[in-house]
């Protein structure tokens, strides 16, 4: 009510300004006619009267001015006076003032820092024209072990010309070529639909994008490039558009450039990179191709809710049931969801925490805010008995918090934009999404906010108990021990409410640092220290057929293993945790192996890769360089289902490779299965094939060092280049990067949570501290006593130490049945790791008791010292 | 609620207000009549000045606690009438009990000396 009539005056006051004039001078008229009456009535003539009326009436300028002040003005001079006071208040108390505006700064920082990349994230559409109206398709192939697989042709043509929700269907698939131009430099491409660019609702910077006249037969090659590798490739000249260059040796034209801040986003396992150089169109008849490659996005009409598209697309993944008797499903998700579906989960659990780190770094600011107010309790009697009302402390307070919160927010959004800085210089590359996260204006507004709920609550705290006080008993004399008793009381309760949430951060913390832990133990199955990798192309141009490659393939191995310093060489279709699209084929005992039937994943390894890699071999033996038939190496999960009980090596199975029914192999030897896509699971079975003879291009290469493998780069590139000058290498990078970058999401969540804990445990230790020394300073006069009347340090001592182990062990408790609920949420991050595993929750309990320890040691010993003659003399 | 402050202006202003509702909850009247009122009952003590009424009245009316309204005075004039609303009444309880404890802490700060 209160409020709105105060926003009814303001809105009166401002837009209603000249009737309310004309109204003060109204009834101000009245009142020189009253009284003019008046006087006129005690015999004095209208003219006498009236300046009698005026005179008794004073400056009339001066009334109508401070009308016009207590209708409004009063209120903000007030505030003004509120704010003077409030900053005499703090700058009187520098250190006090100091203390509160860092630990503000900590809480509000380390939150706007995560906010900010939680509104990148999870919050702001993805950069593309109507996103909420993008979709991503998956063929959910479960029962082959693939839930999230991608669509063969024929099955992107059914949801093209079936569905009535979406305007447009789109695929992608990316894969490499090289520019040929100049120095050969291989990139990765996506060979797109069409209508791709349409449907994701990006446009070029220059020229345009890949259209659908570009996919009709006969059509001339085009490509479409990123802003960087028309910066680095052609200098930044826009002449450039239109003309021909040459990809892998055909005269392709340069359609158009993306703009610099482009980027493609999809979902992290849907095998498009990031970081796709070019775009091409795909071949013709791409939608005739049986292979599952594509990757499928689609725009909805306006007004489609995602459950309409979804209900759409299920039924024509039954109509293509029926009409071509292969099983088929289709999960429609969200683009945008999708995208973030692994990250979520961190990010929202760090949000949390940071969010339980701000409320700890509020409850000291309370608490030294409520001690402060202990301290002014006589002044503020003295003002109440003076006819202070309580909204007027009220209003003091606010004032004063407000003011804080304010410095606090500034020195936050600091620290909040260093953080930030820090953050996204610390991300590794498989989170590299979130260098679009910066402080904008939905991140102040956020911090405003919290900073605004966060001062009101604990500029309200010191005045909890005010309220219910007593003028007259806070004006007593001797009445420093008046209240303070019952502000102990809501100190100790926001203590123990601290050391709760403390409990919380340190087990959830504990626990994600015991899986990380976890995933650096496991062993994938393969060694990959001192590694370097390296990717090419070998041109189909020079290396035609299968011996000229293989030919080719040979020589370089033989020339990489001469480097000095190179004790291995292998090659291998994918590089363990890379972005490549998987390779899988069904396979069976018989043949024709049914399309639908369980997949495999299929690795095409050269000799040699394996020794190098250290994989254990279970059973027969590697390739050799004279593999003739049809041979395969199969992992112990594949061995164990097809001939269970039985030796896997000399037996024969089917692996549909392209669209035929099955190519017979014989196993020749079975190793354990390698975490290769996965660090944390054991996915489908693998099939691995001699390299010889399953040719993959593009193919990595892995050289084995004595020693850093960084310094061999440049060996590597001479072996190279010394062998064909035509054949660019690329992504030359360590192998403990990839396994590196499987892991970075854990370790940066890790570190934050861990980060976040121990910011947590020092809070609450200071906390604790503030309010057990305060406590010790309150009983000063009666540990003096005590003292006096014989008792010894060690007794006093031990109430001051048993009275914090009171606040510790309530907290504890509480935060421990907190932090089991709390866990279960992280429980999908925790590998390995048993969210009430006893070594984390005993290890935050240790932490937190042991620094409580501490913080109630310092004003123990100092209660035990007290001189009983200087206390009582205090007195 | 009265806006009272550490300053004797603010004071006074916070007095006024008690004074100015406790006239009012008589029976509604105009910004002279109010300060005759005043300066009668306390006997010429308080001689209420229009620079100060004014500003208490327009204050009031903000906070709600007295409403006013134009209507004619006996000789005919008009002239704005103020009346103590639901809000001033508790107000003025508020105030008045404050008061009492205003007068006894000071009583008692004094009888200490």
């Amino acid at each position: 009510m209160r409020i709105l009539r105060r926003a009814r005056s303001l809105w009166n006051t401002v837009l209603r300004k000249d009737t309310l004039e004309r109204e003060l001078d109204d009834e101000i008229g009245a009142a020189v006619d009253t009284l003019t009456d008046r006087y006129t009535a005690r015999g004095l003539d209208q003219h006498a009267a009236r300046r009698a009326a005026l005179s008794a009436l004073g400056n009339i300028t001066e009334v109508k001015d401070s009308v016009r002040d207590a209708r409004i003005g009063s209120r903000l001079e007030a505030l003004l006076v509120d704010m003077r006071y409030a900053w005499r208040g703090l700058s009187k108390a520098p250190a006090l003032t100091a203390v509160i505006v860092t630990t503000l700064a900590v809480g509000i920082g380390a939150n706007t820092a995560i906010f900010s990349v939680v509104h990148a994230m999870l919050v702001a559409p993805l950069p593309y024209r109507d996103a909420d109206r993008l979709l991503f398709i998956w063929s959910d192939r479960t029962s082959s072990g693939y839930p999230r697989a991608p669509f063969s042709g024929p099955e992107l043509r059914a949801v093209r010309e079936g569905t009535t929700t979406c305007a447009g269907v789109g695929a992608i698939w990316s894969n490499t070529a090289a520019l040929t131009d100049g120095d050969p430099e291989q990139l990765r491409i996506g060979f797109v639909s069409g209508n791709f660019f349409d449907v994701l609702g990006a446009e070029p910077a220059i020229g345009r994008t890949i259209r659908p006249e570009d996919t009709a037969p006969g059509a001339p090659p085009a490509i479409l490039i990123t802003w960087d590798v028309f910066q680095r490739r052609f200098g930044g000249d826009p002449s450039i558009v239109g003309r021909q260059i040459h990809v892998d040796g055909r005269s392709t034209t340069l359609v158009g450039v993306m703009p610099r801040a482009f980027r493609l986003l999809l979902p992290l396992d849907s095998s498009v990179p990031d970081h796709l150089q070019a775009w091409m169109p795909l071949w013709p008849d791409a939608e005739r191709t049986q292979n599952r490659f594509l990757r499928v996005i689609a725009r909805m009409h306006p007004g489609v809710t995602a459950d309409e598209a979804r209900a759409d697309i299920a039924g024509i993944a039954s109509r293509f049931t029926r009409e071509t008797g292969t099983e088929r499903a289709f999960t429609t998700v969200a683009l945008q969801a999708d995208d973030v579906r692994e990250i979520r989960g961190p990010l929202v659990a760090l949000f949390l925490g940071v969010g339980i780190l701000l409320a700890i770094a509020c409850v000291n600011v309370a608490s030294l805010l409520i001690a402060r107010a202990a301290s002014r309790a006589r002044e503020t009697a003295l003002r109440l008995a003076l006819g202070a009302s309580r909204g007027r402390l009220l209003r003091q307070a606010l004032v004063e918090g407000l003011l804080l919160t304010m410095l606090g927010a500034g020195a936050g959004l600091f620290a909040g934009s260093v953080g930030l800085r820090v953050l996204l210089v610390l991300t590794p590359d498989s989170l590299s999404r979130i260098d679009a996260a910066q402080i904008d204006g939905n991140v102040l507004g956020f911090t405003l906010a919290i900073s605004i709920g966060w001062g009101l609550l604990f500029s309200l705290a010191p005045l909890t108990e005010l309220f219910g006080a007593d003028v007259l008993r806070l004006l007593q004399p001797h009445g420093r021990s008046f209240a303070a008793p019952v502000r102990y009381r809501t100190r100790a309760v926001l203590v123990i409410a601290q050391i709760a949430l403390s409990v919380v951060l340190l087990v959830s913390a504990g626990l994600l640092v015991r899986a990380f832990l976890e995933v650096l133990r496991v062993d994938p199955g393969f060694k990959s220290d001192r590694q370097l990798t390296f990717r090419m192309m070998i041109p189909g141009g020079p290396y035609p057929d299968q011996d000229s490659f293989n030919v080719f393939a040979g020589q370089l191995q033989q020339r990489l293993a001469a480097i000095p310093g190179v004790t291995g060489v292998g090659a291998f279709s994918h590089i363990p945790y890379d972005d490549l699209p998987n390779w899988g084929g069904a396979y069976g005992l018989q043949a024709p192996v049914p399309a639908d039937g369980p997949s495999t994943d299929l690795r095409a390894i050269s000799t040699g890769l394996f020794e190098m890699l250290r994989v254990q071999l279970l059973e027969g033996r590697f390739f050799t360089d004279h593999e003739k038939s049809p041979v395969a190496i199969v992992d112990d999960k594949l061995a164990r289902e097809l001939w269970p009980g039985r030796s896997a090596v000399g037996q024969f199975f089917y692996i549909r490779l392209g669209s035929g029914g099955g190519a017979r192999m014989a196993v020749v030897g079975v190793v354990r299965h390698l975490r290769v896509r996965s660090l944390v699971e054991d996915l489908t079975p693998q099939v691995f094939l001699p390299w010889r003879l399953a040719q993959r291009n593009p193919i990595a290469w892995i050289v084995q060092a004595d020693r850093d493998p960084a310094a061999l780069t440049a060996d590597v590139r001479e072996a190279v280049a010394s062998l064909d000058r035509r054949v660019p290498i690329h992504d030359v990078r360590p192998m403990a990067d990839y396994v590196e970058n499987a892991r970075a999401t854990r370790r940066f969540t890790m570190l934050l949570a861990a980060l976040f804990a121990l910011s947590a445990l020092v809070l609450t230790s200071v906390g604790v501290y503030g309010v057990l020394a305060y406590a010790v300073t309150r009983r000063r006069h009666e540990f003096g006593v005590r003292r006096a009347l014989g008792a010894d340090a060690a007794r006093v001592m031990r109430d001051v130490l048993r009275e914090g182990g009171a606040l510790a062990l309530t907290g504890c408790a509480g935060g421990l049945a907190i932090a089991a609920l709390a866990a279960r949420l992280l429980q999908n991050q925790l590998y390995a790791v048993h969210p009430r595993d006893p070594i984390s929750y005993g290890v935050a309990l240790a932490l937190i008791l042991g620094s409580a320890a501490i913080a109630c040691g310092i004003p123990a010993y100092r209660a035990a010292s007290i001189n009983p003659m200087d206390a009582l003399r205090s007195e | 609620m009265a806006k009272n402050g550490p300053s004797k202006t603010e004071l006074m202003k916070g007095t006024l207000d008690l004074l100015v509702l406790k006239t009012l909850a008589l029976e509604p009247r105009h910004g002279v009549g109010v300060a005759d009122r005043i300066e009668q009952i306390s006997r010429g003590t308080f001689k209420v000045k229009p620079g100060s009424l004014f500003p208490a009245l327009h204050r009031l009316e903000e906070d709600g606690s007295i409403a006013g309204e134009w209507s004619e005075t006996p000789e005919g004039r008009r002239a704005k009438y103020y009346r103590i609303t639901a809000a001033g009444q508790r107000q003025l309880a508020a105030e008045r009990k404050n008061w009492a404890k205003i007068v006894l802490a000071v009583g008692q700060i004094l009888a200490e000396e």
